[in-house]
C-alpha cells in the first residue's frame, strides 16, 4: 500500500480510535446528501415507472387506435402480428355508460375486452382482488374497486347498464330494457382514477352496448421483451396504410403532459438536492483545509522524511475520496432502506400533516411508488465521490504548495 | 565501504551563504560556511537563538537551498526528496510525531515514505524501540507518551533507514535536563554503533562537549569552538 494511502486511512481511522470527529461529520454530510438524492430520484422515478407500468398493464406496450371504427379486426390483428417484435394483439372498444343499482346511477368508463386474447397482452388477472376473470362472459361484468364501493355492490350483485345506444333508442321511442349484468370480479390497479370508475365487459357485450357490429375502437399490442417501444411504434405505423385510419402510439405519446410534468419535477428537485451534496462537499473541503492548517508541521515532517509534494497532496486527496466513498455507501444504504419503506413513511407523514388525500388526488396513485435505475445510482455515486475527491483536491493543492522548510517553521 | 572511503567526508560544505529579506532589509544569516563530517563522527553546533543554526541544518538536509556555495552529500550536490529520506535522518526539537500513529508505526513511517518497508525494517523498528528503551510502549500513541519518550521515538524514526547522516536540531530543547541527557546518550550511542555521522545543534554546552567536533555559529560565521 502506498504510504500516502496508509496515512490517509490512519488519519481517518487512527490507531486506537474507531472514528475521528472529522471522519464522522464528513461521512455523515456526504451520506445525507446521497440519501436525499436517492430518495428524491427514487420517488420521482417511481411515479414515471408506475405510470408506465399502469398503462402497459391496462393498454399493452403500444396502442393502435382507429379514427372512428376499425371494421375488420381479424385482418388488422393478423397484419399487426406479422410485424417483427409484436408478439400478441387484443382488440378493444371503450366508452362511457350509465351504471345503475336501484336509484343510484354512476357514469364509469367501460372497456370491452376479447377474453380469449386479452391476457396475452394485458395482465388483467394480476389485478383481480375478488372474484375471477374466468367468470367473465357476455352477461357479467368486472368492476374497479372504487366503482363497486360507490355502487355498494360486490360479487354476485346485479347492475343495470344503459349505454348511449340505448338512450338513442329511447329517444326514438323504441322499447329497450337496460342490460342487466352480474358482478363476477373486482379489480384494483393502484391508480385512483382507474380504480374509481371503470367497468370491464366482454368485447361482444361492448359491441352490443354501442351498436358496433363487428367493429372495434382499436388494438392493444404486446411487444417482445426488450423491444424498443418507440421503434416498434414507428415500424407499425410504417406498415399501416394511410387509408386505414389506424395509428400506433406509445404510452409516452399517449400521456405526454403528465410525463413531462413528472420529468420536469424530477429535474428541478434533483437539481435542488444536488446543492445539498455540494454544501456537504464545502463542509468536507473546510474540514480538510483545517486539517491541512493543523497538520502544517506534519506536512513539513513528511517532506523532511523524503515525501514529494504530490505524494503529500495525494494523501489529502485520498481522504476526500475515502470520505466520499464511505458517505456514498452509507447514503445509498439509507436511501434504499427509505425507498423500501417509502409508502409507509409517506402514509405516516400524510396522516400527521393531513395531506395524504391531496397527494393521492394530485398523483392519482394510492401507493407511493419508488423506482431507481442502476444508471441513476451510478450517477449519484459518481457525483458524490467525485465532489468529495475534488474537496480533498482543494486541500491537497494547498498542502502541495507548502515547502517543507516553511511548514516546519510555521507556528 | 572501501578502506580509502572511511575518512572521506559524507557531508562537505564549502563557501555557503544564506540571507533572508525582511521588508527592505537583507539579513545575512550564514557567511562562507565551511564544514565536513565523516562516517561515525559527531559534531556539535552551538549558537545564540536566531544565529542561523536551524537554517544551516535545513541546508545540510537539502530542505532549503543556499544563495551561494556548495553542499555535497556523499558526493552529490543535488539531494532530491527520495534521496533525503534514505540518506539523512532528522530529529527535531518538537518531535513531530504523527498523532494518529503509535510509536512503532511512527518509526516505520520513515521507512514507508522512503519505500523501504519490509520485514527487515519492521524488525529493525522493534529493535530500535528496544534500544531507546520503549519496547513496552511501542503500541502507545504520542499522546500517551512523555516528552522524553516522544523524542526517543523520533530518534528511532530518524535511524530506521540506516541513514549516513543524522541531523539533530536542538533535540533536548523541550526536555528537562535529566531526560535530555538520556536522549543524548541514546543518540550518541546509536550513531557510534551504526557509524552514522551526527550533527547536533544545541544550546546545551554539556551535550555539545560530548561530540568529537565542536563548532560555534556566531553572526553567520561557523568556527571551531574551544
Amino acid at each position: 500500500m502506498p504510504w500516502y494511502l496508509y496515512l490517509a486511512l490512519k488519519q481517518l481511522f487512527p490507531t486506537g480510535k474507531r472514528l475521528t470527529f472529522f471522519t464522522a461529520i464528513s461521512v455523515l454530510g456526504v451520506a445525507a446528501g446521497v440519501w436525499l438524492l436517492v430518495v428524491v430520484t427514487g420517488v420521482m422515478g417511481g411515479f414515471g415507472h408506475k405510470y408506465r407500468g399502469l398503462i402497459v398493464d391496462t393498454q399493452g406496450d403500444i396502442q393502435v387506435r382507429a379514427r372512428g371504427l376499425s371494421r375488420q379486426p381479424a385482418e388488422v390483428m393478423k397484419h399487426l402480428e406479422a410485424i417483427p417484435g409484436v408478439v400478441a394483439t387484443s382488440p378493444s372498444a371503450e366508452g362511457i355508460v350509465m351504471l345503475r343499482v336501484g336509484n343510484k346511477p354512476t357514469f364509469p368508463g367501460i372497456q370491452g375486452v376479447d377474453i380469449r386474447r386479452v391476457e396475452n397482452v394485458i395482465p388483467l388477472r394480476r389485478h383481480i382482488i375478488a372474484g375471477s376473470l374466468d367468470d367473465l362472459d357476455d352477461d357479467t361484468v368486472i368492476l374497479s374497486r372504487g366503482l363497486a364501493a360507490s355502487l355498494g355492490v360486490w360479487i354476485g350483485s346485479n347492475v343495470e347498464v344503459i349505454s348511449p345506444a340505448t338512450l338513442e333508442k329511447w329517444q326514438r321511442d323504441e322499447i329497450m330494457l337496460p342490460t342487466e349484468l352480474t358482478v363476477v370480479g373486482i379489480f384494483e390497479i393502484g391508480h385512483q382514477q382507474l380504480d374509481g370508475s371503470v367497468a370491464i365487459v366482454t368485447l361482444r357485450r361492448m359491441q352490443d352496448l354501442y351498436d358496433l357490429g363487428e367493429a372495434v375502437h382499436g388494438y392493444n399490442v404486446k411487444l417482445a421483451p426488450g423491444e424498443d417501444v418507440v421503434e416498434a411504434a414507428q415500424r407499425i405505423n410504417a406498415t399501416l396504410p394511410a387509408t386505414s385510419g389506424l395509428y400506433a402510439s406509445t404510452w409516452m405519446e399517449a400521456h405526454p403532459g403528465f410525463l413531462f410534468a413528472l420529468q420536469m419535477e424530477k429535474i428541478m428537485v434533483t437539481l435542488m438536492v444536488s446543492f445539498v451534496v455540494l454544501i456537504a462537499m464545502f463542509l468536507v473541503t473546510a474540514l480538510l483545509l483545517i486539517a491541512v492548517v493543523r497538520k502544517t508541521r506534519e506536512i513539513g515532517l513528511l517532506g523532511a522524511l523524503g515525501a514529494s509534494a504530490w505524494q503529500t497532496a495525494a494523501g489529502f486527496c485520498l481522504q476526500g475520496f475515502i470520505v466520499g466513498t464511505l458517505g456514498t455507501l452509507a447514503g445509498l444504504a439509507a436511501g434504499f432502506l427509505t425507498l423500501a419503506n417509502i409508502d409507509s413513511i409517506f402514509r405516516a407523514l400524510g396522516s400527521i400533516t393531513g395531506s395524504w388525500e391531496e397527494m393521492v388526488a394530485i398523483y392519482q396513485f394510492t401507493q407511493v411508488p419508488a423506482h431507481i435505475t442502476a444508471g441513476e445510482i451510478a450517477g449519484i455515486a459518481g457525483y458524490a465521490i467525485s465532489m468529495a475527491t475534488l474537496a480533498g483536491f482543494i486541500a491537497a493543492w494547498r498542502a502541495a504548495k507548502l515547502k517543507p522548510v516553511e511548514a516546519l517553521r510555521s507556528e | 565501504m572501501k578502506l580509502n572511503e572511511i575518512n572521506e567526508p559524507i557531508l562537505r560544505v564549502e563557501g555557503v551563504r544564506k540571507s533572508f529579506t525582511s521588508g527592505d532589509r537583507k539579513i545575512e544569516v550564514l557567511r562562507d560556511v565551511a564544514f565536513a563530517i565523516s562516517a561515525g563522527e559527531s559534531a556539535s553546533i552551538r549558537g545564540e537563538s536566531g544565529s542561523g543554526k536551524s537554517t544551516l541544518l535545513n541546508l545540510f538536509a537539502g530542505l532549503d537551498a543556499p544563495d551561494a556555495g556548495r553542499i555535497e552529500l556523499e558526493g552529490r550536490t543535488r539531494i532530491d526528496a527520495a534521496a533525503r529520506g534514505r540518506l539523512i535522518g532528522i530529529v527535531f526539537q518538537s518531535f513531530y510525531l504523527i498523532p494518529e500513529l503509535n510509536a512503532y508505526e511512527n518509526v516505520l513511517m520513515a521507512a514507508r515514505v522512503a519505500g523501504v518497508l519490509n520485514a527487515e525494517t519492521r524488525q529493525r523498528a522493534t529493535e530500535l524501540l528496544r534500544r531507546v528503551g520503549l519496547a513496552d510502549r511501542a503500541h502507545h500513541v504520542p499522546a500517551q507518551l512523555s516528552g522524553g519518550e516522544r523524542q526517543r521515538v523520533a530518534v528511532a524514526r530518524a535511524l530506521i533507514n540506516s541513514p549516513r547522516l543524522l541531523l539533530a536540531d536542538e533535540p533536548t530543547g523541550n526536555l528537562d535536563e535529566k531526560t535530555g541527557d538520556g536522549v543524548i546518550d541514546v543518540l550518541l550511542g546509536l550513531c557510534d554503533e551504526t557509524k552514522t555521522a551526527l550533527v547536533l545543534v544545541t544550546h546545551n554546552a554539556a551535550h555539545a562537549s560530548r561530540c568529537a567536533q565542536k563548532f560555534l555559529l556566531h553572526e553567520g560565521v561557523l568556527s571551531p569552538a574551544s
